[in-house]
């Protein structure tokens, strides 16, 4: 089905958290393990505009729907990173602006050259491209799902799991958009199916990876993907990635995790 | 430029601009506020029209504008990218209000491209660059590039500023004046935003002053101009820039101009000769 942009931007909000209880963390507060898991997705969601960035340095940005969602998308994502870092803050750990800053000066040189590099291979090939792009997303909202929906389970407390499901439940409305971007593309177009499947296949990682610490990385990943548990839900998001459009047999998600080292 | 008017406003350098306050608050869908009945039974006049789908196209070019500013140091500094964010937003709905305008006029909205050819000014050479070469010559550039788009959104406020005061003054509709006065209320806290970093930013750094004077000279105005034909362009310098008057709107943005630190008369004298050419 094909996704409503006007719809969306219409009914766009930033995720609201004022009626939840943080106060009771201050008594009971969340282990170390999770808010070590916390920090590092609040980082990546307030990181999203860098995401932005390199989606905006190929042909998309001259598409009207494309432009609308990402507007409001990278939005919905800085309030889940105000959300989040609120949420820390009942906890003392503070996670500011000029923080946020010092953490993306440490990315050096490879950060410079990604926007160059992306550039070049969207210049390349073109609205290809931009399918390629749209896949991507697909599957790092869907692991964005995944990784809510797994932490509120696991963590088994009813304000914390309201909260993570409020902010699923924005990311779906991404994952739809993206899906559908996907879809489309790909089905158009055969040299965008061979792009898209060698680039995930070869480059992509769990959320994050570009920006954290790998030791972050793989504290999260066993933190939420670990176990038999943590594996269904991996094969649950390639089974996803899997049924777009010339995608078949991929299991990128698994695969990442087995070179993470993460016990299955 | 009278009292008050965006550029005489300084801001209280004790209190820095509160992101984190204009994200909460910031303002979005207006079409309930946008008295869109009346203009059914007073359509506004022809120019008005292509201003308002002027602007609005300018409004809502705001991704183009990121891409730009994002493969830059810019978005390493995450207080700045968060009010792009928000910027973006609001943007995005001062857009689609101007479009609600048109379509309630019965006419095209925003998205009617013009056909005709683009402006080759030799100035606006470097504005025409894609995105690999302004990523490339970002890395010799670093953090000073952060004051040039802080100080060329600022200019920009002003320029579009006294755009819309122009259309006021022109349309005489209502229903159009009060729109508007939602407009430039929204876009207040922008020029606040890009004043305060601006002139912190020119203050604290030579480099950034150098940078700043040759991106003044050779931008387009307004942000977003340089991929309008140069048709669209030229009508609206003349609307609203054109004659003793639009001169004079000109001479004062050059005026606020040449306060900001360390830019001086030359590149404000070159930006109100551009305008009102």
């Amino acid at each position: 089905m094909a996704f409503d942009v006007g719809k969306y931007t219409a009914t766009s909000v930033s995720v609201n958290w004022d009626d939840l209880d943080f106060e009771q963390f201050r008594s009971a507060p969340l282990p170390e393990y999770s808010l070590r898991t916390l920090r590092y997705m609040t980082d990546v969601e307030y990181h999203t505009v860098c995401y932005t960035r390199d989606l905006l340095t190929t042909p998309s940005h001259r598409e009207k729907d494309v432009s609308a969602f990402m507007t409001m998308w990278n939005r919905e994502e800085f309030w889940h990173g105000e959300a989040l870092a609120s949420l820390l803050g009942v906890h003392g750990i503070v996670v500011d602006y000029d923080e946020l800053k010092a953490n993306r000066l440490k990315l050096g040189w490879k950060d410079r050259l990604d926007p160059i590099k992306q550039s070049v291979a969207g210049k390349l090939v073109g609205m290809d491209f931009v399918a390629v792009h749209m896949a991507w997303g697909a599957a790092n909202e869907w692991s964005a799902i995944t990784a809510y929906n797994r932490m509120a389970e696991l963590e088994e407390n009813p304000v914390l799991a309201e909260l993570l499901r409020r902010i699923a439940k924005q990311e779906a409305r991404h994952v739809a958009f993206y899906t559908s971007q996907a879809r489309d593309r790909l089905a158009k177009s055969r040299k965008a199916q061979v792009i898209a499947r060698f680039a995930l296949k070869n480059f992509w990682a769990p959320v994050g990876s570009s920006i954290m610490e790998r030791s972050e990385v793989v504290h999260v990943m066993n933190h939420l993907m670990s176990g038999s548990e943590g594996r269904a839900a991996a094969r649950k998001i390639d089974s996803h990635i899997a049924g777009l459009p010339g995608m078949t047999g991929l299991t990128i998600v698994e695969d990442s995790l087995d070179s993470l080292g993460i016990a299955a | 430029m009278t009292a008050n008017d965006e550029p005489a406003a300084t801001t209280d350098r004790s209190t820095r601009f509160d992101v984190r306050g204009f994200a909460r608050t910031a303002r979005g869908n207006h079409r309930a506020t946008l008295q869109l009945a009346e203009y059914a039974e007073r359509p506004l006049p022809a120019d008005s029209l292509r201003l308002v789908r002027y602007l609005g196209q300018l409004e809502s070019a705001t991704m183009q504008h990121l891409r730009n500013v994002l493969v830059t140091a810019t978005h390493k500094d995450a207080r700045v990218t968060a009010f792009l964010v928000t910027w973006a937003f609001e943007k995005f709905w001062l857009a689609d209000a101007l479009d609600a305008v048109l379509g309630a006029n019965g006419v095209a909205g925003i998205e009617e491209e013009s056909s005709d050819g683009r402006r080759h000014a030799r100035n606006e050479a470097g504005e025409r660059r894609g995105p690999i070469r302004r990523a490339i010559s970002a890395i010799v550039v670093g953090t000073p590039i952060v004051a040039v788009h802080m100080t060329v959104g600022l200019v920009d406020e002003w320029i579009t500023r006294a755009a819309y005061k122009r259309l006021v003054q022109t349309s005489g509709s209502t229903a159009l004046a009060s729109t508007i006065d939602m407009v430039l209320d929204v876009k207040r806290r922008h020029s606040l935003f890009f004043d305060d970093e601006a002139r912190r930013r020119l203050s604290e750094s030579a480099k950034a002053v150098r940078l700043t004077r040759t991106a003044l000279h050779s931008a387009a105005w307004p942000l977003g101009a340089i991929d309008r034909s140069d048709d669209d362009r030229s009508f609206f310098e003349g609307f609203t820039f054109g004659g003793s008057e639009g001169h004079a709107r000109a001479a004062a943005i050059g005026s606020a101009v040449a306060t900001l630190p360390g830019i001086g008369d030359q590149v404000a004298a070159t930006i109100t000769a551009r305008l009102s050419r």
